[in-house]
C-alpha cells in the first residue's frame, strides 16, 4: 500500500510541474487547491471557485496561517440551487415543533433574549480533501480549504427544545433551512440528529460568527452548530426545527452523507461498503501550512515548519513532525488553546543541513489517543480524509 | 488583424480589472432586511455533440462548472451520475437525451476506461 503511494507520487512529480493536476484522474500534488480560479461573492473575499450555482467556494491556503478564519474567507457550500439571498428579520421566524408538547416561533430578538453561548469551533465539510482520493471519486473536488476556525455565538438548542417539551417517544430532531430545490422533485436539504445528540450541551443555534452576524452565504440569519461533527449537519439559514417520532428518511440522510460502518470509515479502494451509518464526528487532522510543496529552502538557515491541527471535539494532545519522511519525529510547540473544538497552531524550528529533497510530515493525536493513518484511506463518497500528509521541499 | 489583437488585449485587461480591482462587496448596513446579489459566473464546457443538451437540461438545477470540476471519470460513472440526477433529483431528461448527455460527458470528460 505504502510503496504504491510513493510510486504514484513520484510519477506525478516527474510528469508535471507542481500544482493541480486534473487530467486523467491524477491527484493534486499540493495539499491545498491552486488559487487559479478566484471569484468574489457578496460579503466574501476572493475564494477558489468550485461551482457557482449553487455556490461552492474554497478558502485559499494563506488564510490557514491564521488562528481564526475571517468571516469573508470561510468556505461556502450549498447543496441545492435556490439559496436565500434576502432575509427580512421582521418576518423571519425559527419554527420549532413536531413531536412536542407545544409549538414555538422565535424571532431573532427572541433568540437574542436567551442565554448566549460563545466558543470557537472548526467547521469542516465532510468532503474536505476529496480531490486527493485515489482512485478519484465524483463530488465536490475540494482541496483542503473546506474548513475554517470560527468563534460562534448563539443559543443552546437544548434550551429551545426545553421550551417546546420533547415527547417521550421522540427519536430524532430534524433541521431545515430556507434553501430549496430548483424543481419540486429535488429533495429538500433536511438533516437530523438523534435526540440524545441534539440535547447535548454544546450544540447551538448560532447567529454570530466572529462577533458579527452570519454572512448570507454562511447561513444568515442563524445556523446549527454541531461542534466536533462534520458540517453537513450545520444546517444554514435555519427555519425549522422539528422533533420526530420516526427517523428521517430522505436522500440527504440516506444514501447521501453515509460512511462505511467500520472504525476507519474505509473500504478497499474501488469497492462498495456493505453496511453504512450516517457520517458523524470528525477524525483527527494536522496540516502543514508552511513551507509549501516544492518550496526551496536555504541550507543551514533556520526556518519554521508550521501548521494547524484539530479533532472531533477532543482537542489536540500533541503534534509531531518528521523532516525525513517518517523515520524520526519531533514534538512541535502548540500555540494558544482556544478549547477542545478549535484548531491549534503548531510550529517546529528546523535548520536543514543536508541539501536535496526532504519529505516533511505532521501527525496529530487528540486527548483520547485518536491519531492519523499513514495511508490515504478510501471510501466511495470521498469523506473524512485524514492521513498523515507529506510535503516535499528542496534544500539548497 | 491588428484591431483584433488590440481588442483582445483590452478585453483581457478589462477582465483582469474586474477580477482584481472591484472592492469587496459589502452587505448593506444591517437593517431588518439583509440582501445580497449573486454574481453571474460564466462556465465553459468543451465543444462536442450534446453540449447544448448539457447546458440547458443539466443547467436547470446547477451551473455547468459542476462538470469540468470533476476528475476524468469512466463512462459508467458519468452515466450513473446522469441517472442519479433523473431518479433522485427528478431532472426532466428523456431516455434519449440522457444517452446524448452521458455520451457527451464520457467523450469530453471521461477516461479511456469503459
Amino acid at each position: 500500500m505504502k510503496s504504491r503511494f510513493f510510486s504514484r507520487r513520484d510519477f506525478l512529480k516527474t510528469s508535471s510541474s507542481i500544482g493541480m493536476i486534473t487530467a486523467f484522474g491524477g491527484i493534486p500534488t499540493d495539499l491545498f487547491a491552486s488559487e487559479g480560479k478566484l471569484v468574489r461573492f457578496p460579503e466574501k473575499t476572493d475564494l477558489i471557485l468550485l461551482t457557482s450555482r449553487p455556490p461552492q467556494l474554497e478558502t485559499p491556503k494563506h488564510f490557514f496561517k491564521e488562528l481564526i478564519t475571517p468571516n469573508e474567507a470561510l468556505f461556502v457550500r450549498w447543496h441545492i440551487a435556490n439559496i436565500p439571498t434576502s432575509v427580512d428579520l421582521r418576518t423571519w421566524r425559527l419554527k420549532v415543533g413536531g413531536n412536542t408538547e407545544r409549538p414555538l416561533e422565535l424571532s431573532m430578538d427572541d433568540l437574542k433574549g436567551l442565554p448566549k453561548v460563545t466558543y470557537t469551533a472548526v467547521i469542516q465539510c465532510a468532503g474536505n480533501g476529496r480531490s486527493f482520493f485515489d482512485p478519484r471519486v465524483p463530488g465536490g473536488q475540494w482541496g483542503n480549504g473546506a474548513m475554517g476556525n470560527i468563534t460562534w455565538g448563539g443559543v443552546r438548542l437544548k434550551d429551545i427544545l426545553a421550551k417546546v417539551g420533547i415527547k417521550g417517544d421522540s427519536v430524532e430532531v430534524a433541521f431545515n433551512g430556507l434553501d430549496s430545490g430548483p424543481l419540486p422533485t429535488v429533495p429538500d436539504l433536511v438533516k437530523s440528529l438523534p435526540v440524545d445528540k441534539a440535547l447535548e450541551e454544546d450544540i447551538i443555534i448560532a447567529y454570530e460568527m466572529n462577533g458579527k452576524p452570519l454572512t448570507m452565504l454562511n447561513g444568515f440569519p442563524a445556523r446549527l452548530v454541531v461542534p466536533g461533527w462534520y458540517a453537513s449537519y450545520w444546517v444554514k439559514a435555519l427555519s425549522d426545527v422539528t422533533v420526530l417520532s420516526k427517523p428521517l428518511e430522505t436522500f440527504w440522510m440516506d444514501p447521501a452523507y453515509r460512511i462505511p460502518a467500520n472504525p476507519c470509515a474505509c473500504v478497499p479502494p474501488g469497492t462498495k461498503p456493505g453496511k453504512t451509518v450516517p457520517i458523524n464526528r470528525m477524525n483527527t487532522r494536522s496540516l502543514i501550512i508552511e513551507p509549501s510543496e516544492g518550496n526551496r529552502l536555504p541550507a543551514g538557515k533556520e526556518v519554521a515548519i508550521s501548521g494547524l491541527a484539530f479533532s472531533g471535539g477532543y482537542g489536540i494532545k500533541d503534534v509531531v513532525v518528521s523532516v525525513d519522511g517518517g523515520k524520526t519525529w519531533k514534538e512541535t510547540k502548540l500555540g494558544k488553546d482556544l478549547g477542545k473544538y478549535s484548531w491549534v497552531q503548531w510550529t517546529l524550528p528546523w535548520k536543514p543541513a543536508q541539501k536535496g529533497k526532504h519529505t516533511l510530515m505532521a501527525r496529530a493525536t487528540n486527548s483520547i489517543g485518536e491519531s492519523q493513518p499513514f495511508d490515504r484511506l478510501w471510501n466511495p463518497a470521498g469523506y473524512m480524509l485524514n492521513n498523515i500528509e507529506k510535503v516535499d521541499v528542496i534544500v539548497g | 488583424m491588428k484591431k483584433n489583437i488590440v481588442f483582445a488585449i483590452l478585453v483581457s485587461a478589462g477582465a483582469f480589472l474586474i477580477q482584481h480591482h472591484v472592492p469587496m462587496v459589502q452587505a448593506e448596513e444591517m437593517g431588518p432586511v439583509h440582501s445580497i446579489t449573486l454574481p453571474t459566473i460564466p462556465a465553459e464546457l468543451k465543444e462536442g455533440a450534446g453540449k447544448d443538451k448539457v447546458m440547458t437540461l443539466c443547467g436547470i438545477c446547477h451551473s455547468p462548472d459542476y462538470i469540468p470540476m470533476q476528475p476524468r471519470l469512466p463512462a459508467k460513472t458519468w452515466d450513473s451520475e446522469v441517472h442519479k440526477m433523473i431518479k433522485v433529483f427528478g431532472a426532466p431528461i428523456s431516455d434519449e437525451d440522457a444517452k446524448t448527455i452521458s455520451s457527451y460527458l464520457a467523450a469530453q470528460y471521461g477516461t479511456d476506461e469503459k
